[in-house]
């Protein structure tokens, strides 16, 4: 079985009455954005995006609004159909599925949080969270046992008979998370949920979220437009441009080795304490010894996942280099110039490791 | 980074000077023809500060309304027009007009009456007819001197109107001179938000139809009111004369023969669609005989105690004291019965209402092309006076209850219809989106979002409709619907004055019981 929970291949999104033509055409003679508007008055939404998105990972969409990473989400359960392309869930091709195998996959499969939280308000935030599973006719003793765990999961038991409207803002997107959770759903689909929120009630949510998904193993796209949001909770990052997915990499990929300008300037404000690894900044043992004659003897050890953090605390305690090993193995060296221009990031020190 | 920052120029308001140049080139693009004239007036005006800029539009005050009429500022020259015609009239009055005509006419009648008598008085051969003859000769000389006296002093009045009539022609052509400038500077003002909407230049075309509007207008009205006070083609439409026309000679008028072609149509129309008019009426007889069986035919104060503890559970204990008392009012004076058969009436009408009208709503709010197509027809269902379509549901459905069931209907549905769109269009897409996502199929989207969502609003339209509603009952009665408007049919029609009010009272509490019910109904439930 592949190990891909979520697949996309080459997913189109074309907006506007002759989509299909302006489909056809930028399949032929492979015309760009602009042209497609002036021909045919067709919007791209979406522009040729591929990815795969394995189990329990937490998968970022990060772009600007407008980038068109709302639209590329809502072709998992096809909120929207895509031009061309193919989507895959759990191995199973949903560009082709028949309307109520779509609403039982929408229903069963795949929970989704929205901005806006989205809840209905004539109905009590119990009644909310077990929706879902009222569209799939379950008893309701048994949607209110589920929902009533669910509502714990999110730390909001004792307002089960609550309506929504007499909820905070962060509990109100709470029970969005516990409604999207409570049919137990494979994948979840985060479309900017914390956005509307303060700051500090984010940054709570964001934790909890992490811990929540990690403890259940929920295979997740988040869409956010904050690119710190998405190296806190992401396993990987997408970043989306004009509807391209510009670059995809884990957090220190992407901090690290950003693909084009656009990116560069993104990554300019984060911080790279906590997301730069050892291995990234060290250069192997060998060669440091062949160059260097600097004595390694009380050198202290560090593992090479350590972070730039952990790092400097050794080297505040000593004049020496730090010694990187792997498995127990010395693999590497970084020395204080190293580790300086580490932190301030994308600059090379030595040169020799471009 | 640190880009050089350009400084910034400060200058104190009163040394900045005004650029003229560009203004200048925008109000010539706009004046077009003799430009400098207006950018000269426009300056003045920009430069005025006192309550009416102090300029002068010869062309304005001289052409008057065909000015205003070049530069397209169509307000002015209709007000202007009539002003103008306002004057000429009374110019022309001074001039050809004859004020005292009909007085001079009657003095002339007098006159050759005077003379009849004293013929008279010379062919009699008594004495005392020749006295009477001659004092009544006398007698009428005197009226008819007076006459004459009258008639001159009128004439005399004739350069009076003239010179009234051309101080006001002058007064109205220094006016115009005096605010065209002013008016035109508005109009080049709104011409700079967006010159696509406001015309601007002097256009040929613009001054062709002044001048052709004038000429029509202006002449006929001065020559009706001045030479001939009295002329037929001009006072009445000849209808007659082009019925002629069109028909031939002696076969009626344009209105008789489309009025027989219409009725003979409508009566076609009834035959051949005559089981399907009698199937309706037997629909809406059935659900109005199950409501009157229930109102009437149960036992009085059992109905009685039902509506005064309906209305004390859905609005609280003022209003069932309130609902009790206009019960009593209306059994005390004998009104139960023909009371409970308008209950019935706009039971009827609004159920027919909820049950049509609510899905058509429904269909209106999710389908935007749908609405389109229906909006004209509502309106239409709205707007018509109620007397214009009582005559085609007489034609089609006969005269009673159901027929008036089914005018109320048409009166009274456009609000649940509008309100229950309006309300489906306001459920947020969000909300829909969610429901979506999990897996909602359209059914279960209506009912679990759509239709709670709207629910307010559809509340809001029913009540309407049931207002709607009791206000037709009482028309219906023209095509022979019952109830309490029969009751204040008759008195109206014998000009019953103490019956009148007091039916007129019963359908008033009647309706307030109603009004009050319902709303209280619907507060609880939201």
């Amino acid at each position: 079985m592949s190990d891909a929970v979520v697949k996309l291949t080459d997913v189109w999104k074309i907006f506007g009455d002759r989509a299909n033509e302006a489909m056809a055409t930028v399949k032929k003679e492979g015309i760009g954005k602009p042209e497609v508007l002036e021909r045919f008055g067709c919007v791209v939404g979406v522009q040729s995006a591929s990815f795969e998105v394995s189990r329990g990972e937490i998968f970022c969409i990060m772009g600007l609004s407008g980038s068109g990473k709302s639209t590329l989400v809502r072709h998992v359960n096809r909120l929207i159909d895509p031009t061309a392309g193919k989507i895959e869930i759990l191995g199973h091709d949903v560009s082709a599925v028949s309307d109520s195998a779509l609403r039982r996959i929408r229903a069963e499969q795949i929970g989704m949080v929205f901005q806006h939280m989205a809840l209905m308000p004539h109905r009590t935030v119990r009644d909310n969270v077990a929706y879902p599973l009222e569209i799939r006719k379950v008893s309701k003793s048994k949607r209110w046992a589920i929902s009533d765990h669910a509502l714990g999961l999110v730390d909001l038991t004792g307002y089960e008979d609550r309506l929504p409207s007499e909820l905070s803002g962060g509990m109100q997107q709470r029970v969005g998370i516990a409604r999207a959770l409570a049919s137990d759903p494979e994948i979840l689909l985060m479309d900017e949920p914390f956005s509307a929120l303060d700051p500090l009630i984010r940054l709570q949510l964001q934790d909890q979220f992490k811990a929540l998904v990690a403890q259940l193993k929920k295979t997740t796209l988040f869409i956010t437009h904050d690119l710190d949001e998405a190296i806190r909770i992401g396993h990987r990052i997408a970043i989306m441009k004009d509807g391209v997915i510009v670059q995809i990499g884990t957090p220190e990929e992407i901090v690290m080795n950003p693909a084009d300008d656009y990116v560069r300037e993104f990554v300019q404000g984060i911080s790279k304490l906590k997301l730069v690894k050892a291995h990234s900044i060290m250069i192997p043992i060998k060669e440091f010894l062949a160059n260097d004659d600097r004595a390694l003897d009380d050198a202290p050890r560090a593992d090479e996942n350590a972070d730039l953090d952990q790092l400097i605390d050794l080297s505040v305690e000593t004049y020496s280099p730090i010694i990187i090993t792997e498995n127990n193995k010395d693999v590497g060296v970084v020395d204080k110039a190293r580790l300086l221009r580490g932190i301030q990031g994308g600059k090379d020190g030595g040169g020799e490791n471009d | 980074m640190t880009e050089p920052q350009e400084e910034i120029k400060v200058t104190a308001a009163s040394d900045i000077e005004v650029d003229h140049e560009e203004l200048d080139a925008s109000i010539r693009e706009f004046v077009g023809a003799n430009g400098d004239a207006y950018v000269a007036a426009f300056h003045k005006i920009h430069n005025a500060t006192g309550v009416m800029p102090n300029t002068f539009n010869i062309f304005a005050a001289l052409c008057g309304p065909i000015w205003a009429a070049s530069r397209a500022i169509w307000g002015m020259f209709w007000s202007f027009l009539i002003l103008e015609i306002f004057a000429w009239v009374q110019i022309g009055r001074g001039i050809w007009g004859n004020p005292g005509a009909e007085l001079l006419e009657r003095a002339e009648r007098q006159q050759a009456r005077v003379q009849q008598m004293l013929d008279r008085a010379s062919a009699a051969t008594e004495q005392a007819d020749i006295d009477r003859f001659t004092t009544l000769a006398a007698n009428l000389q005197k009226a008819a001197d007076n006459s004459f006296a009258q008639a001159n002093a009128m004439q005399a009045e004739a350069p009076m109107i003239l010179m009234t009539g051309l101080f006001l022609l002058v007064i109205v052509k220094a006016l115009q001179g005096f605010i065209a400038n002013s008016v035109y500077e508005k109009r080049y003002s709104n011409w700079r938000i967006d010159p696509s909407k406001v015309e601007s230049g002097r256009q040929m075309r613009n001054i062709i139809l002044g001048v052709v509007l004038t000429a029509a207008i202006a002449p006929l009205i001065i020559f009706k009111f001045t030479v001939n006070t009295n002329f037929l083609f001009l006072d009445a439409f000849p209808e007659q004369a082009v019925s002629n026309l069109v028909l031939g000679e002696g076969k009626g008028t344009l209105f008789s023969a489309l009025a027989d072609w219409m009725e003979a149509r409508i009566d076609a129309a009834a035959l051949a669609g005559g089981d399907v008019f009698n199937g309706v009426v037997a629909a809406v007889r059935a659900v109005l005989d199950g409501l009157t069986l229930a109102l009437i035919g149960s036992p009085w104060p059992v109905v009685m105690l039902i509506i005064c503890v309906t209305a004390w559970r859905s609005a609280g204990p003022r209003v069932a004291i309130f609902t009790a008392a206009s019960l009593a009012y209306i059994a005390l004076l004998g009104y139960w019965a023909v009371a409970m058969e308008t209950v019935a009436l706009v039971g009827a009408s609004v159920l027919l209402c909820v049950v049509i009208g609510i899905p058509l709503g429904i269909w209106f709010g999710k389908s935007r092309r749908a609405y389109t197509a229906a909006e004209p027809v509502l309106d239409l269902m709205q707007t018509l006076p109620a007397f214009v379509y009582l005559i085609p549901i007489i034609a089609f459905f006969g005269t009673g209850n159901p027929p008036g069931i089914l005018a109320t209907i048409i009166f009274g549905m456009p609000p649940v219809i509008r309100l229950t769109a309006l309300g489906m269009r306001g459920v947020p897409e969000s909300i829909k989106e969610a429901a979506v996502a999990f897996g909602a199929s359209r059914w279960q989207l209506l009912k679990d979002v759509e239709i709670p969502l709207a629910l307010p609003s559809i509340m809001t339209g029913v009540n309407q409709t049931i207002l709607m509603c009791l206000s037709m009952v009482v028309i219906i009665s023209l095509i022979g619907g019952g109830g309490l408007g029969k009751e204040i049919l008759e008195a109206l029609q014998y000009a019953a004055k103490g019956p009148g009010l007091l039916g007129g009272f019963a359908i008033l509490f009647l309706a307030m019981v109603m009004d009050r019910i319902v709303q209280g109904a619907f507060r609880q439930n939201r």
